[in-house]
């Protein structure tokens, strides 16, 4: 055992050196990185204080501005493309994005982000794509639409970000087609669906008729950009043999929005043995005040399993004085029935 | 007699240096395995910070139908800080949002501040309840902002009851719990909600955790990071730092987090309830709710992401004197042991994945021994000195060993940070975490050491409580 201790003495000088050169790099390393970022932080001051003035006067179409601006070295290209396109993050006012991208062209930022398209760096590409995006540099549609299959996830989620941003109909196809692609992000691709809109509606339902497999995209997608084009179709898929399918057709109408046809529909689905199902059907009256008598058959499911009722007691908040009549009758009812309707009629209507 | 002395003079020795030897093994061994997380940590982070640009944290605006966030604040004895913490919250850029804050029996004015500050009424909530929680006295809900839900029920003794009371009233998709006392960044449910809306396997987002001690607080917001002058709260800054910035970033390289700090935890309300929300037995339930969502999803095959956000998304009170510190780290304690105990089939078992294979084990090696080896490693010195069996020379590189390792773990940490949220970033700032680093090791490091050893100790014996901290206002801070 002794020996051991003597081998491990032995080691011990060794590891002490170690230790000290490991804790001088780290000092070093510290030193260094914040020296680094002390002095890029002061370039970055240095050319904001030279170009963002420029920046703000080429915005507001002073020509000798934008000239300076187009005529600035190829070092401060990227620093002076950032301070122009990065406040339309925040600012998406159409006439802000045209001024910026008529200066981006003068100054062949389009240019550079195609060069950063064909980049080896991965985040390159991305911030080719979002500033593309951002500029609604149209004329750079099919890189964008390219970008979508990149083997980058970022770059794909970039590319999204930036068709949204560009809300071109030429995209819709390309959009449309990628749907059931989970590599693409699943928020990103609704935002897009949502920035299209309707416009995508057609092309969703003509390709729903072909591919009945993927019905339950479709339906989740009509929700975000259907309109009442939509609704016979998903009347259908609410006699759809899988219950996901029906459900979430049913959700579509709620935000699709109901006919009398729709509206008799989903009383019936009322009826399903499946209680996410009937939580949709009440989901999707929201709103309703036709025939029916809607607001009654409601009333039976405030006593229903509790996914359904808070759906039921919700649409009765939201169906004018026919749901508050029958909010105020089931009131004084003793339970979960009585008391949801109690809280409807308190509390005003809250985000679903 | 003779023959059993001469036998005790051998064995002695022999059971001090091979003690000693598996001391300096381990001590080489932790330290090798935080060096070694590092590039995993650093990866992680600039991958974040390429990722999470101002446009990808615009999405939850674009998407149709953001989801709605319940934000949980239990609350026991919080009249200092609960209105202030409040208002933070209602200040916060996300929208879709609601607060259920969580009476937890108060004996102090809790639920009166909160009736004046925002005009509580009692008022008819129907809400189902998944979970078990102790009884429910009264809804309350605010006449001048709607979004506030306030939850009064019997104390159920743990912080775990009053957040399975806030979820069940709880009516969003995702639910953020946080304690009373956290100060939120205004931008937080922005960034957090994003994994979500990116990956539908998401079921958890925790963030990194700055310490409030010693900033300077304004409506509820953090506007200037200094560091405080206590130096309890000194020394855990840098422990935090080693702790989320290379530990849980390494867990997330991985997909292996085990652990999602009480204080910020962005949880889908569905998986929660699948497992049967947080268990009121649970001394470290941050920690065992985190476990039991991966053992829940992984047992069944079901694919499973919980996610870091390195940024400081909020920022805490650290205890600052001496009694709070100990009952916070000897809860700590029991709370590691009590989740290691319970999910011992978990460690070592490749069915768990990188989990099961990688966190488990190393939290167990090196988070569940450690303390006890390095006390022993004391008492085996002092022993050692005492019998004259003490080699000196060796005895004085191990301690400059563990020191100078010690101070480069704690540098790159350092650095992590820097990148990571760029604080504390003065010179002078820089100087003063350069010497926590060293002291730290001489002092403080033994203190939790022993800590860690007597939470062992009421561990096994089944005693010591929560124990409570001396909460300060937060104007009082800066």
């Amino acid at each position: 055992m002794t020996d051991l201790l003597v081998e491990f003495s032995r080691l011990a000088p060794l590891m002490v050196w170690v230790a000290v050169v490991l804790a001088l790099a780290m000092t070093c390393a510290v030193v260094l990185e914040r020296a680094l970022f002390g002095i890029q932080q002061a370039l970055s001051r240095r050319v904001l204080k030279r170009y963002a003035p420029l920046v703000q006067r080429a915005l507001e179409r002073d020509e000798v501005a934008r000239r300076e601006l187009a005529k600035s070295p190829a070092r401060h290209q990227v620093a002076i493309a950032r301070l122009l396109i990065e406040p339309l993050v925040r600012d998406r006012d159409p006439a802000r994005i045209a001024e910026a991208r008529a200066i981006a062209t003068a100054m062949s930022v389009p240019a550079l982000a195609g060069r950063y398209l064909r980049s080896w760096f991965w985040w390159r590409r991305a911030l080719a794509l979002r500033a593309l995006g951002l500029i609604q540099a149209r004329d750079h549609i099919a890189h964008l639409v390219a970008a979508l299959d990149d083997a980058h996830p970022d770059v794909r989620a970039a590319a999204l970000d930036a068709l949204t941003d560009l809300q071109d109909p030429a995209s819709v196809p390309a959009i449309v087609v990628r749907l059931h692609d989970t590599s693409l992000h699943r928020g990103r691709r609704g935002a897009a669906l949502k920035a299209l809109g309707s416009r995508c509606e057609s092309l969703l339902l003509e390709l729903s008729e072909v591919d009945p497999t993927h019905r339950l995209n479709y339906s989740l997608a009509l929700a975000i950009c259907g309109t009442e084009k939509s609704r016979p179709v998903l009347c259908r898929w609410t006699r759809d043999a899988r219950v996901d399918v029906r459900a979430t057709a049913f959700q579509a109408l709620g935000f699709v929005g109901l006919d009398e046809e729709a509206a008799r529909v989903a009383l019936q689905g009322l009826k399903s043995d499946d209680a996410t199902v009937r939580a949709m059907a009440a989901f999707a009256l929201r709103g309703w005040q036709g025939p029916g008598d809607a607001a009654n058959r409601l009333a039976v499911h405030l006593e229903d399993a509790w996914a359904v009722a808070v759906q039921a007691a919700r649409t009765l908040q939201s169906m004018g004085h026919a749901g508050s009549a029958v909010l105020l009758a089931c009131a004084s009812r003793p339970g979960v029935a009585g008391l949801l309707a109690r809280q409807m009629l308190w509390q005003p209507d809250l985000p679903s | 007699m003779a023959t059993g002395s001469s036998k005790l003079k051998t064995v002695v020795p022999d059971a001090l240096i091979a003690f000693s030897v598996l001391i300096t093994a381990y001590f080489v061994l932790w330290n090798v395995s935080q060096l070694a997380m590092s590039p995993l940590a650093a990866f992680v982070l600039w991958r974040h910070r390429r990722r999470n640009t101002e446009r990808a944290r615009r999405l939850p605006i674009d998407v149709r139908l953001p989801p709605l966030v319940s934000i949980v604040v239990p609350a026991h004895n919080e009249e200092l800080t609960i209105v202030e913490s409040i208002r933070a919250l209602l200040a916060l850029d996300y929208q879709p949002r609601e607060l259920v804050i969580v009476n937890d029996g108060s004996k102090d004015g809790t639920l009166a501040l909160l009736q004046r500050a925002f005009q509580l009424v009692a008022a008819p909530v129907a809400f189902e309840r998944p979970l078990a929680s102790e009884a429910v006295r009264g809804i309350y809900r605010s006449v001048s902002e709607p979004e506030i839900v306030v939850v009064d029920k019997v104390n159920g003794g743990s912080k775990a009851d009053a957040v399975n009371a806030g979820i069940n009233a709880a009516s969003g998709a995702l639910v953020l719990v946080i304690d009373a006392d956290t100060v939120l960044e205004a931008d937080a449910l922005n960034r957090a909600v994003l994994p979500f809306l990116e990956d539908p396997s998401t079921v958890a987002v925790g963030a990194n955790i700055g310490i409030a001690n010693g900033c300077h607080i304004e409506n509820g917001r953090v506007v200037d990071v200094s560091l405080p002058r206590s130096w309890f709260a000194r020394f855990q800054i840098v422990e935090y730092m080693r702790s989320f910035l290379l530990f849980r970033l390494a867990c997330v390289s991985q997909n292996a987090l085990v652990i999602i700090s009480g204080a910020f935890g962005l949880f889908r309300r569905d998986a929660v309830i699948a497992i049967g929300g947080y268990d009121r037995t649970a001394i470290g339930e941050d920690m065992d709710v985190t476990v039991r969502l991966q053992r829940h999803f992984r047992e069944r095959g079901l694919p499973i992401r919980i996610e870091f956000d390195p940024h400081p998304l909020c920022w805490t009170q650290a205890p600052d004197d001496w009694q709070s510190m100990k009952s916070q780290r000897c809860r700590w304690r029991r709370g590691l042991l009590q989740t290691l105990w319970r999910y011992r089939r978990m460690i070592g078992n490749p069915r768990f994945g990188k989990v099961g294979l990688g966190a488990m084990p190393y939290v167990a090696f090196f988070e569940g021994l450690g303390p006890l080896l390095e006390v022993g490693g004391y008492l085996v010195t002092i022993v050692g000195a005492a019998l004259g069996l003490l080699n000196w020379a060796y005895f004085g590189m191990m301690i400059a060993v563990s020191v100078f390792s010690g101070v480069a773990v704690t540098l790159l940490a350092v650095l992590l940070n820097d990148v990571a949220m760029r604080r504390y970033m003065e010179g002078r700032t820089l100087a003063l975490l350069v010497a926590i680093a060293l002291l730290e090791s001489v002092g403080y490091r033994q203190l939790n050491s022993l800590w860690g050893c007597l939470g062992t100790y009421q561990a096994l014996t089944g005693t010591g409580g929560w124990g409570s901290m001396t909460r300060k206002a937060f104007k009082t801070e800066s």
